[in-house]
C-alpha cells in the first residue's frame, strides 16, 4: 500500500512539472503580441506604440522565454505568483479569496448531486423497466439535455422573480448558494443516476450475486454488502472528476449568478490577457485536478483490494 | 460499507429526502434579505456589468468602473447632461497664449473626502508624471504642471490644445495626495465628488457614502451600492425583482419589453458613441475609393437601427460624430442605401458578374472581404450589424466573412493588417470634443489610412484655440470622411438606462462612462 501511494505521489509531481511549462508555454502560443494586448487591457484602444514598449520593458516581455520561465519558476515555488498586469493585485491573494466561494459552489453541487444520483438510480435499478424506472431515466434525461445557461435562467425567473424566494445574484448565505447549487448539481445528478443504475444493474447480473442469493442470503444483505460495493467505483471515478471540473470552476454559473469564482476569474484574465493571473488560476485548477485524481485512487485502493495488492500496477 | 447497509434502504431515503425538503424551505423562508439599513435610509442599488479593476490614477479604469469613479472623482472641467461644457473643481480657466499656457482657477473652500483641502498642490499631484494619462494616455502633450499660488494652476503644454475640453474625463481626475501613504504605496480612493469610498468586496460590491461637506448641491442618497453582475439577462430579473434598483448598459434586446413592463422605467439618451465599418485602404479591395463607396451606398443604415435595434439609436449614414457632440456638422452630407449605385460604383472598379456567378471577379479574383467584430461588451449588437452588412453587401455582388474574435486575436489581425473592415464603436470617444478624429490620422498606428490632407488638418483642429476656427477645421475633416471613406459610420448609440419604480428623479446623461446621480430619492 504505501509503494503504491509513493508511486502516485511522484506520479503528481511529474503531472504538476508538466503543467507548470504547459501553463507557461501556453500563453506564448496565443495569438497576438502579449505586450500589446496587455497594453490595450490596461490603457484602452488609446494607444501609441511608446505605451507598448513600455510594457514590454516593464513586464520583462523582451527577456528570452526560457529565462522568464526560470525566473517564474523560482517565484511559485516560493508560493509567489506575483501581481496581476492589469490590477496590480496580488495573484495568489486573489486566488486565496476567489477559491472558498468555488469551493463552497463546487461541494454544494456535488453533495447535491450524489444524494440524489446514487439513491434514485439504486431504486430505478431495483424496478428495472417498471413506471418508477421510466420516470426515473427520463426526468435523468431530461436533466442531462438542461443546458447549465438555460436551467439557470429559468430557475431565476422561477424562484427569484415569479415566487421571490430566492435571490438572483451574488453569494452570501444559503439562500444565494441554492440556485447555483442546483443548477451545476442538476445536470450531474442525473448521470451519476444513470451510471449509478447501469453499474448496478451489471453487478447485479454477476454470478457471485446469484451465488449470494443462493446460499441463502436475503436480498437486502446481497443488494447493500454485496452488489452497492462494487456498482459504486464507476460511481466515485465520474463524481471524482466532476469534483476536479468544478473545483476549477464553472464560468457560465459563475456569470449567471455573479458568482464570484475562480472561473469566471480565469475566464475574465484570459481576455484581458492577465497572464500572471492566468497562469496562478491554471497552476491551481492543474494542481486540484491531480489531488483530486490521488484521493480518487486511494479511496479506489481502499474499497478494491485488486488494485491495492497489484505490484504490476 | 456496512454503514451503507444500515443507513440507505428505500424507507431512510423517503425520509432523508423529504427532511432535505424540508429543511430548504425553511432556509429559504429565514433567508430572503431583511436589508441592511433602517427603512428611513437613502440607498441606491446599482447594478453593473464588471467590476472596478483599480482605483489609481496611474491606470486607466476600465469596463464600468468609470461610473464608480465618476461618484468619487471629480474633474477640474465638466460637462452637464447635455454636454455642455461648466465648470468643475476650477471655476474658472484661461490661456494667455492660445492653448500654450492654460491657468486653472480653483474653486475654495472645497475638502477631499477625509479633510485635506483641494488646493493647487493636489490638482499637481493628480496630473504628475507618473499619472496615467501624462505617462501614456492622451495628455503626453503636457510640458508640465505647476501650482502658481493656493488656488491657481499652471498647465503649460508641449503644443497649443484645447486642455479644458480633454479635462473633462472622469477617468483623469482630481486625487488627494492621501490616497497614498509616505512610501508611495495605495491606500484607498479619496476624492471631492458627492460620495465617499466604504468598502470593496471584489467581484462582488462596492459601497458610497454620502458625503457630508460636498461643495455643490447636497447629495440626496446615503448611500450607493454597486452590485458586479456579469450577465445581462440576470441583471435585468435583478431589477424586476428589486434586488436592484438600477442597471446600466441595458442589451437594446430587453429594452422594449422593459419599457412595457409595469414599474419599471427606462430611460435613453443619444450617447458620444457611434458604431461604425473601419474600412482596411492599404489592400484590395478597399485601397479603391469606389469599393469603398460601393460599401456606404449597399447598407441601409436607417433599416439597420429599425430592425435590428429595434428603433433604439440614430443611424448614423455615414455621419461620423454624433449629432450630440460638439463640431458636429448638422448640415452634413449624408450616404442614402442606393444599390444600383453600388454595383455601378463595382462595375467601374472592374470587379464584374459573369453569367450564374453571386460573387463579382476581378483578374479571376473573387470579391471576398473579411469583418472583424470583437467579442467585448458591444458583441451582442455587433455580430447582428456584421451579419446585416453580410446580406446587404452579398444583393450587390461582394462577399463577407464575419470574424468574432477576441480582443487578443483581432488585435493580431489588425496588425498584420489581415482584413478587409473591423465593426468598432466609440474609439478616443469621451465629452464632447470630437478627439475621435485621431483615428483616421496616418500617425495612429490603427488608423489603416493615408492622407496627408487629412493629417494636416486634424492636427491644426486640434491645436488652435480659436473656436470659429476649430469649428471649420472639424467641419472639414467631417466632409473628408464623408467623401474619401476610411469608416463608414453606421449607427449613433443611444445609452440604456432602467430604473425601477423605487427610485424618482432620475436624469439620463449623454457622456457615456458618467453616471448622474444628482436628486435622485428612493422610496
Amino acid at each position: 500500500m504505501y509503494a503504491y501511494i509513493v508511486k502516485r505521489l511522484a506520479l503528481v509531481f511529474l503531472v504538476m512539472s508538466g503543467v507548470t511549462v504547459i501553463t507557461f508555454g501556453a500563453m506564448y502560443l496565443a495569438p497576438g503580441d502579449p505586450a500589446e494586448i496587455i497594453a490595450t487591457a490596461r490603457y484602452g484602444q488609446d494607444l501609441t506604440p511608446g505605451q507598448i514598449e513600455w510594457v514590454r520593458s516593464t513586464e520583462h516581455l523582451d527577456d528570452p522565454v526560457y529565462i522568464q520561465y526560470l525566473t517564474w519558476l523560482n517565484h511559485i515555488i516560493r508560493l509567489d505568483l506575483g501581481r496581476s498586469l492589469i490590477t496590480f493585485d496580488d495573484v495568489a491573494e486573489e486566488i486565496a479569496v476567489r477559491f472558498p466561494t468555488t469551493l463552497t459552489l463546487a461541494l454544494a453541487s456535488l453533495i447535491l448531486s450524489l444524494c440524489i444520483g446514487i439513491p434514485v438510480g439504486i431504486i430505478s435499478a431495483l424496478h428495472k423497466n417498471a413506471f418508477l424506472d421510466y420516470t426515473t431515466t427520463s426526468i435523468a434525461l431530461l436533466g442531462v439535455s438542461m443546458p447549465n445557461f438555460w436551467l439557470g435562467l429559468i430557475l431565476i425567473w422561477f424562484f427569484s422573480l415569479y415566487l421571490r424566494v430566492l435571490p438572483s445574484f451574488g453569494s452570501g448565505g444559503i439562500s444565494h448558494l441554492i440556485l447555483p447549487a442546483v443548477t451545476l448539481g442538476a445536470s450531474m445528478a442525473a448521470i451519476t443516476m444513470r451510471l449509478m443504475r447501469s453499474s448496478m444493474l451489471d453487478v447485479m447480473g454477476q454470478e457471485y450475486i446469484a451465488t449470494a442469493r443462493a446460499k441463502g442470503l436475503d436480498k437486502r444483505t446481497v443488494l447493500f454488502r454485496h452488489a452497492l460495493k462494487n456498482a459504486l467505483l464507476p460511481v466515485i471515478t465520474f463524481s471524482g472528476l466532476q469534483l476536479g471540473f468544478l473545483l476549477g470552476g464553472t464560468v457560465i454559473v459563475e456569470t449567471i449568478f455573479a458568482w464570484p469564482g475562480i472561473g469566471k476569474l480565469l475566464v475574465d484574465s484570459i481576455y484581458a490577457r492577465d497572464y500572471s493571473m492566468i497562469q496562478g488560476c491554471v497552476l491551481l485548477i492543474g494542481l486540484l485536478f491531480a489531488i483530486t485524481n490521488l484521493a480518487i485512487d486511494l479511496l479506489y485502493a481502499s474499497i478494491d483490494p485488486r488494485i491495492r495488492y497489484d505490484r504490476h500496477d | 460499507m456496512d454503514w451503507l447497509q444500515t443507513y440507505l434502504n428505500p424507507k431512510t431515503v423517503i425520509i432523508a429526502f423529504t427532511m432535505a425538503i424540508l429543511a430548504s424551505a425553511v432556509i429559504i423562508a429565514g433567508c430572503t434579505d431583511a436589508g441592511q439599513t433602517g427603512p428611513s435610509e437613502q440607498v441606491l442599488t446599482i447594478g453593473m456589468s464588471t467590476d472596478v479593476p483599480l482605483w489609481q490614477n496611474s491606470n486607466f479604469p476600465g469596463g464600468d468602473g468609470r461610473f464608480v469613479w465618476s461618484q468619487i472623482y471629480e474633474t477640474l472641467v465638466r460637462v452637464d447632461t447635455d454636454l455642455n461644457i461648466e465648470p468643475g473643481l476650477a471655476t474658472s480657466w484661461d490661456t494667455p497664449d492660445d492653448g500654450k499656457t492654460w491657468f486653472f482657477y480653483l474653486r475654495d473652500g472645497v475638502i477631499f473626502h477625509d479633510g485635506t483641502p483641494l488646493n493647487a498642490d493636489a490638482v499637481v499631484y493628480s496630473y504628475n508624471e507618473n499619472s496615467y494619462v501624462r505617462a501614456q494616455g492622451a495628455l503626453q502633450t503636457i510640458a508640465s504642471v505647476e501650482a502658481v499660488d493656493d488656488l491657481t494652476v499652471k498647465f503649460v503644454m508641449k503644443r497649443p490644445q484645447p486642455l479644458p475640453l480633454y479635462l473633462t474625463h472622469v477617468a483623469w481626475p482630481v486625487v488627494s495626495p492621501t490616497c497614498v501613504d509616505s512610501n508611495g504605496n495605495f491606500i484607498k480612493p479619496i476624492g471631492t465628488g458627492p460620495y465617499a469610498f466604504e468598502s470593496h468586496t471584489k467581484a462582488q460590491q462596492v459601497v458610497l457614502t454620502k458625503n457630508e461637506n460636498y461643495w455643490g448641491t447636497a447629495p440626496t442618497l446615503d448611500m450607493v451600492i454597486f452590485k458586479v453582475i456579469p450577465e445581462a439577462s440576470t441583471r435585468v430579473m435583478a431589477l424586476e425583482t428589486g434586488e436592484v434598483d438600477m442597471i446600466i448598459k441595458v442589451p437594446e434586446s430587453d429594452c422594449i419589453r422593459l419599457e412595457n413592463t409595469p414599474g419599471i422605467t427606462v430611460s435613453r439618451k443619444v450617447s458620444t458613441f457611434t458604431d461604425f465599418l473601419q474600412f482596411n485602404t492599404k489592400t484590395s479591395p478597399f485601397d479603391d475609393i469606389r469599393v469603398r463607396k460601393a460599401v456606404a451606398y449597399a447598407i441601409d443604415t436607417e433599416e439597420m437601427s429599425e430592425t435590428i435595434l429595434e428603433g433604439i439609436g440614430i443611424a448614423a449614414r455615414g455621419r461620423p460624430y454624433s449629432p450630440v457632440m460638439l463640431y458636429s456638422n448638422p448640415d452634413l452630407a449624408l450616404y442614402s442605401q442606393d444599390p444600383a449605385k453600388s454595383r455601378q460604383l463595382l462595375e467601374e472598379a472592374g470587379w464584374t458578374l459573369s453569367g450564374t456567378d453571386t460573387i463579382r471577379k476581378k483578374d479571376g479574383r473573387e470579391l471576398k472581404v473579411s469583418i472583424l467584430v470583437g467579442r467585448g461588451v458591444w458583441a451582442a449588437r455587433h455580430i447582428q450589424m456584421a451579419e446585416a452588412a453580410q446580406s446587404y453587401l452579398s444583393d450587390v455582388g461582394m462577399g463577407l466573412e464575419v470574424k468574432v474574435l477576441e480582443d487578443g486575436a483581432l488585435n493580431q489581425l489588425e496588425s498584420a493588417g489581415d482584413f478587409g473592415m473591423i465593426l468598432r464603436s466609440g474609439y478616443f470617444v469621451w465629452g464632447p470634443y470630437p478627439r475621435h478624429f485621431w483615428l483616421h490620422s496616418s500617425q495612429y498606428p490603427n488608423s489603416h489610412y493615408q492622407n496627408e490632407e487629412y493629417d494636416r488638418i486634424a492636427t491644426a483642429a486640434d491645436t488652435t484655440g480659436d473656436e470659429t476656427r476649430q469649428k471649420e477645421l472639424y467641419y472639414q475633416l467631417q466632409d473628408m470622411v464623408i467623401e474619401d471613406l476610411p469608416a463608414f459610420y453606421l449607427i449613433h448609440e443611444e445609452k440604456i438606462v432602467a430604473t425601477n419604480d423605487h427610485i424618482q428623479g432620475y436624469t439620463i446623461t449623454s457622456e457615456d462612462p458618467w453616471l448622474n446621480l444628482a436628486g435622485i430619492t428612493v422610496r
